[in-house]
């Protein structure tokens, strides 16, 4: 029962880390991570409480793994945004357009 | 539950296939959401005549499968998403100030239309996340159509979103390390209130209420709204926000033990009212046009709120009545006066709300579509908003002790009519009306008025609609 509760706790540092990197943080690129960190805490505790009895609950292991697949997915598109905003801005320092 | 399960996957075949092929997509999508409507308004016939259907997915019972519900609100609301896709579709294809002609538009509002249904049909905790999920993504890949200037809002609005969807999961991993279902039915019945329970809910409604803009966490909306193009601006605020509202209020009715939800009413309620006063003096004092129907759409949403409190702190189910009729005539006016300020901007050549400076001269159809939404809004008779505010205020009138939540309505509506009466006075001022830069578009003007003709008509069929949306409780 302690190692479960060393996970959870850990997990619950995890996302409330991340949620406080999100409201403090300005830079795109940290902001994405911390709300990847947010999502591993997250998924800390649901795999910590997979695994409290004798077998493990593949409820939540399927749910992590669907988690998963939504957490990549939603930040290759943040990525991609959050370079396509860089790109924007220096190209703006470069070449003012004529009619901004 | 075939009918409605067609009505979910006639959008989501459309939009697979629109990935490959690109040519005549607006013909596509409009073709699709058509027949997701006949479908779906088929599906609230049966529906009508033989009561709730449910479907365990794929043959597994719950608590391990997952199970789709097609209530009379799911076919309502079904019916509702439909609808709205085929007016702004049909719009975005025949506008020539639509941005979204020949862009990733069509394929999106399709996946936003399946997300959207499947989160109607949904009543299991996880699915939930992985509509939210979805919604939020197509939402943040619609606004970015409209180009650079669009991606700091978009991006701001995808950060948020996805943070707010792993507070609702944190919450939905309590609940079932507590439970172990995830299913809506199930939970309630083992649900008490201890203070797992009381974390989780807290937990879920933060999420909910940042992804539906609910006050106090709405911040995020005004920008990413009226950044949007207009087609997808009429989107956002007349559906998406609504879906985590589904999900609030299934939350709150259904499954939250009573002695949790009755304090947590009286905050919703008290919110409610906020939204409704600081979301219309926003709107009164912003210079931008859309943007001020950005703001309309949080002190709007502060009514649902307001129903979804009393709900919980009084346990009268007909309140449910209000928020889904308030729901139901807030999107179409939405979608309306969305479309219009959109024509009217794109033709008058500015952002501001100055520029609307004797627009009944010179976009007399526009002007009229936005302020007959307007009165939709404001809750003038006959309208659905008119028919909505009725059903809220019935048992709040009833009784002496609860008029003063009646004075709150009373001052919220008085906000709406301030900055519906702003726009309309300024339209009228036709001593030097502002040129428009191109010649009005006639029959984009007409789209606009549709849905705002639809929300009237919809108090011809007030006492079905009332009737059928007090069941949805019981």
């Amino acid at each position: 029962m302690s190692s479960t509760l060393i996970f959870l706790c850990a997990g619950s540092v995890l996302w409330l880390m991340g949620l406080h990197g999100l409201a403090r943080l300005h830079h795109p690129i940290r902001r994405i991570m911390a709300i990847n960190i947010m999502g591993s805490g997250t998924f800390m505790v649901m795999i910590a409480l997979a695994n409290r009895g004798e077998h493990s609950d593949p409820v939540l292991h399927a749910l992590v793994v669907t988690g998963l697949v939504v957490a990549v997915s939603a930040t290759a598109f943040a990525l991609r945004l959050a370079v396509a905003i860089s790109a924007h801005k220096s190209g703006k320092q470069q070449a003012p357009e004529p009619n901004e | 539950m075939t009918l409605a399960l067609a009505s979910l996957l006639i959008p989501l075949a459309t939009a697979l296939l629109l990935l490959f092929l690109r040519s005549r997509a607006g013909a596509w999508v409009i073709i699709a959401s058509l027949l997701s409507l006949i479908v779906a308004g088929l599906a609230l016939a049966e529906v009508v005549a033989h009561g709730t259907q449910t479907l365990a997915i794929g043959g597994w019972d719950t608590p391990l499968g997952i199970r789709f519900e097609l209530n009379l609100l799911s076919a309502l609301l079904l019916t509702f998403t439909a609808l709205v896709h085929l007016l702004v579709a049909v719009y975005a294809e025949r506008s020539r100030h639509s941005q979204t002609r020949d862009t990733d538009y069509w394929p999106l509002s399709c996946l936003l239309h399946g997300s959207l249904a499947a989160l109607w049909l949904s009543r299991d905790l996880f699915n939930w996340y992985v509509t939210l999920e979805l919604l939020g993504l197509v939402a943040v890949a619609m606004i970015i159509i409209s180009g650079p200037k669009a991606y700091g809002p978009a991006l701001r609005y995808l950060l948020l979103s996805l943070a707010a969807s792993l507070c609702y999961l944190l919450g939905v991993a309590l609940l079932y390390g507590r439970y172990g279902v995830l299913d809506i039915d199930l939970l309630a019945t083992m649900i008490d209130a201890n203070h797992t329970t009381r974390l989780a809910l807290l937990l879920m409604t933060l999420g909910l209420m940042l992804k539906a803009a609910l006050w106090p966490l709405h911040l995020w909306l005004p920008a990413a709204h009226a950044s949007a193009p207009t087609a997808v601006s009429a989107l956002l605020s007349a559906l998406v926000v609504k879906g985590p509202l589904f999900i609030l209020w299934m939350l709150w009715s259904r499954m939250a033990p009573v002695e949790v939800a009755q304090p947590a009413g009286l905050l919703f309620a008290l919110a409610g009212i906020v939204a409704l006063l600081a979301g219309g003096w926003a709107a009164l004092r912003t210079p931008f046009l859309k943007t001020l129907v950005a703001y309309s759409t949080v002190a709007q949403l502060g009514y649902a709120l307001l129903a979804l409190g009393l709900l919980l702190r009084w346990q009268q189910t007909e309140l449910s009545a209000a928020l889904w009729l308030f729901v139901l005539a807030h999107g179409l006016a939405k979608v309306s006066m969305f479309l219009a300020a959109g024509e009217m901007q794109a033709t008058l050549g500015s952002k501001r709300v100055s520029s609307l400076k004797g627009a009944t001269q010179t976009m007399p159809i526009a002007m009229f579509a936005f302020a007959v939404a307007g009165g939709s809004l404001i809750g003038l008779p006959p309208s659905g908003g008119f028919v909505a505010k009725w059903v809220l205020l019935q048992p709040l009138l009833a009784d002496p002790v609860h008029w003063p939540w009646a004075l709150g309505v009373l001052l919220g509506t008085l906000a709406s009519a301030a900055y519906v009466f702003r726009v309309v006075a300024l339209a009228f001022d036709r001593a030097d009306p502002n040129p428009p830069n191109y010649n009005p578009d006639a029959f984009a003007q007409w789209l606009a008025l549709l849905p705002a003709l639809v929300v009237w008509g919809m108090a011809l069929y007030s006492e079905p609609l009332i009737l059928w949306l007090t069941e949805v409780n019981r």
